[in-house]
């Protein structure tokens, strides 16, 4: 095994014998790891589902615009009267200011997938940041870090995030960092197990005899390494970063200004719809949540399953 | 890897576990069953058959059931029903009437008020209550801080309290107080209370019944859950006309409305108001009856004039642009009150004009016609334009500094009426070229009282003598320094207004007074400092099929929950109907539950028997 | 602390499995069993002190004065701030108020709540039990049903059942349960038609029952918050169990037993699943100190009277001391069971043996 073939340990060793450059060759080798991993990924049907109705939201939010327009949210200039039941004209019906309420879930799928997408990113990366260097590092840094990321391994996610929504200003970027900074030791540990294994290779001691410094080792070598674990983590991430978000929105720590998912739950109840049974004003958020959690759930699995098919965990 | 003699351990772990399953699949399927046999659970539901029980679904909990330490609504009312105070408020129209005392009298000097006791109240454990206990109350509030953490304002200017006789209370006062005839401080037993070692921390809520001589007593009492009560039969107004009275509390109002839609409760308080959602799908429901109310609040934009103390000292951190009258004059005319009332209110609001709403007719003031800022948003433009504040190239209005206004509006978060009407701003003043930040808290105090905001959400409710609403905008209301907290309710400081505000303190005659407090409103509206956008009606809601009648205060087109009294629970008369179908409901849902889990129970172990006589066989 | 926690990412059903936690392999170091115990003991004190230390100093960044919010904004002088700042003991500096605090705390003082003049820990013992009922009812049921499908699922997997159960979970799990707790208020308590409404809205009881129809009327209003913990939590037991399943039946003892002509359902009850829950108990512990916290969404909507009510209650005011109390306890379930978890870990496990 060379240095740039521990890409995908599972997989065969590269045929090295008439590439121009090691780049070149790194390059064609990654695609034909992607490949690879595409072909095993399109075995799991779950995955593929969840990829499809992934690829549907987001068109519909990337879209949105162009759909049902910016001033979907106006109250001013709300179509019709408020809480009208479904019709022709409103599929979904209107929320109490008479706006259209299929426009408004529409729209507020871009908040919630873009809070999703960004709180994940943001936990993942402290997570990756942190496995990585207290895997390389060892000594007391590690051990400091690994402590810090126990103790927010013990905290109540979920309320340590309310408290850090109610400390701070009501936004988008307050919920993100709550969501963010509760949910990353789990990937830090994940990570730093995998840098372990990955620093006890005997290529990583080669690198290091040839004057390779920490940077050169953690980017290069253990970084590539970990990117697959660090993918599905943060597919699976980003599902339960969606509903984190729509349970601060939901208990009111959302930005009212703003229409997401969980917001609009906590307007249908706060307007009064569960007492009067208006169903059309409740259901739809909710299933939007739990079809993209779902999915992105779906995706994480597949990918874990195709990245370690010890796991089993969808066949 | 793998050792043998776990499969021994196998073995004896197997059974033990699957019973267990069986076990709770059984609790699992029979908690299922005990719902779906049970009918829906009346209200009315009471330990012996004829007793007839009131439910208030209450979207607030107790903080306190010590008269002494209680500030909520919801713990002041159940004060109000089991302990009586010295004066209270007639139904009809809020005139002061007898209490515990039945006349009362000052001296010339207006310093020693002498009250005298009725002889027919007695406390619940048969004691006689006496002017003794009310001396005991006022005293021990003058002496111990704890004592004074609700009520303590009432008695900072007592003197002496004594009790010449059991029916004679006088009261020394420092200087005259007005509300005199006004004392909202529940008289509490003395034989009782004295044992009381630290009052601040006795919350009075161990020992039921607790000894009170309001219409109902307090018999019991579970944090989060339940107040419940029980009639007075020996009170000396007459016994109430419920045995029980139960308030229960809801997360939220949503969850109290559905409680009254199924007939769990028999009354729904609106926390402050039901939504108009709720009101109008409560309004098709048969036996709910909706109480929409004329209110006595109003809903107003306050903008902060600049936060400052009596010393002088300047705090806070309102926008400068704010302090010039056009500015607030703008923004108002850019409010349309009419879609308000209608989109946000639907309809269950009166429009805003002066500071005290129409219900008091006497002191109701409506601007003239050239000194209304009617809804005119190209006006407020132009008055922006004449006050400096013009557009940038991107539509913006700039500030002195250069910078594009933006102001922070305080709004509480608990209130769904705040964010929607912020939205409406929010668009609003947006077109105007102003962009606003809703800063929605669900506790406002801080940045308030700091002065930390440009515009906020307020609203007060207004008592028939609107004296405190009115002297909480003069400059003798503003905190004594930065450290302390005032009176005032958002630092405004109007020489005009306060000149009006002594006389018409001074003034006697009614319709004199009415006049000066409509020119009080009248340069409130033209400051811009206090901008009325609503009253808000009182939305509440009951069942007809369990309450038959109940006294609103005032009684013409007046609210249920809340009152200055006990004239609602007091007065409420149980209807036919619910008591008897309550009762047998409730038996049935028991016999349904029993027979269910029999049922199940029976099927359960006979399931378990089986698998294991074929279990065993297999093997 | 723990890399049994791993195993309960806040919605990661498919996170991999943690099979063991790290210490608890006898290797390194040795001194056996009660070496490890004091060593985990030892690591949970230090969590505590340090959940201590978090819930001192994360409350005073809320914003604003205490006594004021004490106060309401109701008009009060400067010198009667003070003398509450005194009786809260907030005129001290900030190390004293901690070491005051810390003191007080070993002592089972957790301080007076600011909004119900009450001593902390009686609000929190009197909100406990209920918190617990909900919660204890709901983890039987959600783990026992989740062992049970999960290895039914593992037997016939890659079967109809077996994708019908994974799925069902899966999506069970992506359901906020705030909102399918909405759904049943409104589908079974407020009643759609033809369905009547057969649960009570909200509450743990109506007030007033005695003795057996008391029982009767808990258990009615249990139902409905229960059903919704069950439904959002089993997901990840079964998928836990299932996925252990799995990995346990691809070993070479199993082969072997079925060599030896077993039945298969022997060679299941008796081979794999015993070894195979081992991971599932993990979970179980994990999920046990989690779920007193997680309750906090189920009771806001069903109104039911525990902890979390308390807390969000506690936020809104904001009542620091209750809400430094309420954090400590929320912490420490979850240190708690952690602990525990880890400590029967090796008792339980015969691979990594004592």
């Amino acid at each position: 095994m060379t240095a740039e073939t521990t890409e995908n340990p599972a997989g065969p060793p590269g045929k090295a014998a008439d590439a121009p450059s090691p780049r070149a060759l790194a390059r064609r080798r990654r695609r034909a790891s992607a490949a690879r991993f595409w072909k095993e990924y399109r075995a799991h049907r779950a995955g593929l589902f969840g990829l499809a109705a992934l690829t549907l939201f987001v068109l519909v939010a990337l879209t949105a615009p162009l759909t049902v327009g910016s001033d979907v949210d106006s109250v001013t200039d709300a179509p019709g009267q408020p809480l009208e039941s479904p019709s022709g004209r409103f599929p979904l019906g209107t929320d109490q200011f008479g706006r259209d309420l299929l426009g408004l879930l529409v729209w507020g799928s871009r908040v919630s997938l873009l809070v999703g997408l960004l709180a994940a990113a943001l936990s993942v990366a402290i997570g990756a940041v942190i496995g990585i260097t207290a895997g390389h590092f060892r000594g007391w840094y590690a051990t400091v870090m690994m402590r810090i990321t126990d103790w927010f391994l013990v905290m109540p996610t979920l309320v340590l995030a309310i408290v850090l929504a109610t400390v701070m200003s009501r936004s988008l970027g307050t919920i993100v960092l709550a969501i963010g900074v509760t949910t990353w030791p789990t990937t830090a540990r994940l990570v730093r197990a995998q840098t372990l294994a990955v620093e006890s290779r005997p290529y990583i001691e080669r690198a290091r005899a040839l004057g390779g410094g920490h940077w050169h080792v953690m980017s290069r070598h253990v970084l590539p390494n970990v990117m697959p674990l660090v993918l599905a983590q943060t597919t699976l991430i980003i599902s339960s970063a969606i509903l984190a978000e729509a349970t601060l929105a939901f208990l009111g720590l959302g930005d009212p200004t703003v229409v997401s998912w969980g917001g609009l739950l906590q307007d249908a109840r706060e307007a009064g719809s569960v007492s009067s049974g208006d169903w059309w004003y409740l259901v739809p958020p909710g299933v939007g949540i739990a079809v993209v959690a779902l999915a992105f759930t779906l995706c994480g699995r597949a990918v874990e399953a195709v990245l370690n098919p010890r796991l089993g965990v969808s066949r | 890897m793998s050792t043998h003699d776990q499969h021994g351990s196998g073995r004896t772990a197997r059974r033990p576990w699957r019973a267990r399953l069986l076990a709770a699949a059984g609790a699992c399927a029979l908690l299922l069953a005990s719902g779906a046999v049970a009918p829906p659970v009346s209200a009315d539901e009471g330990e012996g058959g004829g007793d007839s029980t009131l439910t208030v679904a209450v979207a607030q909990s107790v903080d306190s059931l010590s008269p002494f330490l209680a500030v909520r609504l919801l713990s002041t009312s159940i004060h109000k029903l089991t302990y009586e105070y010295l004066t209270n408020y007639d139904a009809k129209d809020n005139h002061v009437i007898p209490g515990l005392a039945t006349e009362w009298k000052a001296s010339p000097d207006k310093l020693t008020w002498t009250y005298k006791i009725r002889s027919d109240s007695k406390w619940s454990d048969g004691q006689q209550a006496t002017a003794e206990d009310a001396a005991w109350t006022f005293n021990k509030m003058m002496t111990d801080p704890g004592a004074a953490t609700a009520n303590g304002s009432f008695v900072g200017n007592f003197e002496k309290v004594t009790a010449p006789s059991p029916t004679e209370l006088v009261i020394r006062l420092k200087k005259p107080q007005a509300t005199m005839t006004a004392l909202d401080v529940p008289i509490v037993p003395k034989h009782v209370w004295e044992k009381v070692g630290d009052l601040s921390k006795f919350n009075n809520d161990k020992d039921f019944p607790v000894v009170g001589n309001g219409p109902f007593v307090l018999t019991d009492y579970k944090p989060d859950s339940y107040v419940r009560l029980k009639a007075n039969k020996d009170f000396w107004r007459g016994a109430p006309k419920f045995d029980n009275l139960i308030f229960r509390y809801y997360k939220d109002q949503d969850a109290a409305v559905a409680a009254l839609r199924k007939g769990e409760v028999s009354f729904v308080a609106g926390s402050p108001s039901l939504t108009p959602a709720q009101a109008d799908s409560l309004k098709g429901e048969e036996n709910i009856r909706v109480n929409d109310a004329p209110g006595r609040r109003f809903y107003a934009l306050a903008t902060n004039p600049g936060a400052r103390a009596k010393d002088g000292t300047k705090f806070g951190d309102g926008d400068p642009s704010l302090l010039d009258q056009r500015v607030r004059n703008a923004l108002f005319m850019a409010v349309d009150r009419k879609a308000i009332v209608d989109r946000v209110f639907q309809g269950h609001a009166v429009e805003g004009a002066g500071y005290i709403p129409p219900r008091f007719s006497q002191y109701f003031y409506e601007p003239a016609a050239g000194q209304e800022l009617a809804y005119d948003p190209a006006g407020a433009a132009k008055l922006l334009d004449e006050a400096g504040y013009r557009t940038n190239g991107d539509g913006k209005r700039v500030g002195k500094d250069g910078k594009p206004l933006n102001y922070r509006v305080l709004c509480h978060a608990t209130d769904p009426n705040d964010k929607a009407v912020g939205k409406y701003l929010q668009e609003w003043w947006g077109d105007l070229g102003i962009s606003i930040t809703l800063d929605c808290l669900d506790n406002v105090t801080d940045p308030w009282l700091a002065g930390k905001y440009d515009l906020a959400f307020d609203g007060w409710s207004v008592n028939p003598d609107p004296d405190f609403v009115l002297s909480i905008h003069t400059c003798a209301a503003l905190p004594a320094t930065p450290k302390d907290t005032g009176a005032t309710d958002n630092f405004i400081c109007d020489k005009k207004y306060d000149e009006l505000y002594a006389r018409q303190l001074g003034e006697y005659d009614t319709g004199k007074r009415a006049d000066v407090v409509k020119q009080m409103q009248s340069r409130l509206y033209d400051t811009g400092y206090m901008n009325v956008m609503a009253y808000p009606n009182a939305v509440e809601a009951y069942r007809t099929d369990q309450i038959e009648s109940i006294t609103t205060m005032p009684s013409a087109a007046g609210n249920i929950y809340g009152q200055d009294g006990y004239w609602s629970w007091w007065s409420a008369v149980p209807a036919d109907s619910g008591d008897s179908s309550g009762g047998s409901s409730s038996t049935g849902t028991v016999i349904g539950i029993v027979a269910g889990v029999v049922v199940l129970v029976g099927l359960g172990v006979l399931f378990a028997v089986r698998r294991r006589a074929t279990a065993d066989e297999r093997e | 602390m723990s890399s049994a926690t791993d195993s309960a990412p806040l919605a990661a059903p498919g996170a991999p499995v943690a099979k063991r936690p790290a210490g608890a392999s006898r290797g390194r170091g040795g001194g056996g069993y009660p070496r490890y115990v004091a060593g985990r003991l030892a690591g949970a004190a230090v969590s505590l002190f340090a959940v201590l230390v978090t819930s001192f100093f994360l409350f005073r960044l809320i914003p604003g004065d205490p006594v004021k919010f004490m106060t309401g904004g109701r008009p009060v002088s400067a010198e009667q701030l003070d003398v509450y700042r005194e009786e809260f003991g907030l005129d001290l500096p900030l190390w004293q108020q901690f070491t005051d605090y810390c003191v007080k705390a070993l002592s089972g003082d957790l301080g007076t709540s600011y909004q119900f003049h009450a001593p902390v820990v009686d609000k929190i013992v009197e909100a406990l039990p209920n918190t617990l009922l909900l919660t204890g009812t709901a983890f039987v049921i959600y783990t026992a049903l989740g062992a049970f499908l999960g290895t039914r699922s593992a037997w016939r997997h890659g079967g109809l059942g077996d994708r019908l159960n994974t799925g069902l979970a899966l999506t069970l799990y992506s359901i906020p349960s705030f909102w399918l707790g909405l759904l049943l208020i409104i589908v079974l308590s407020v009643g759609v038609d033809p369905i009547p409404g057969l649960f009570p809205t909200g509450g743990m009881e109506s007030g007033g029952e005695q003795g057996f129809a008391h029982v009767l009327d808990v258990a009615h209003h249990l139902v409905l918050p229960v059903v919704t913990l069950v439904a959002v939590e089993y997901g990840q037991t079964l998928l836990v169990t299932r996925s252990a399943l799995l990995d346990e039946m691809g070993s070479d003892y199993l082969t072997t037993a079925r060599a030896k002509g077993l039945r298969d359902d022997l060679v299941r009850r008796r081979h794999a699943v015993p070894n195979a829950l081992l991971p599932t108990v993990t979970l179980v512990f994990v999920n046990l100190g989690r779920t007193v916290a997680g309750v906090i969404l189920v009771e806001t909507v069903f109104s039911w009277p525990g902890l979390g009510g308390l807390f969000y209650q506690a936020l809104s005011v904001p009542d620091l001391p209750l809400v430094q109390g309420l954090f400590f306890v929320f912490a420490a379930a979850v240190i708690l069971m952690n602990t525990l978890a880890d400590l029967l870990y090796p008792l339980l496990d015969p691979r990594v043996g004592r």
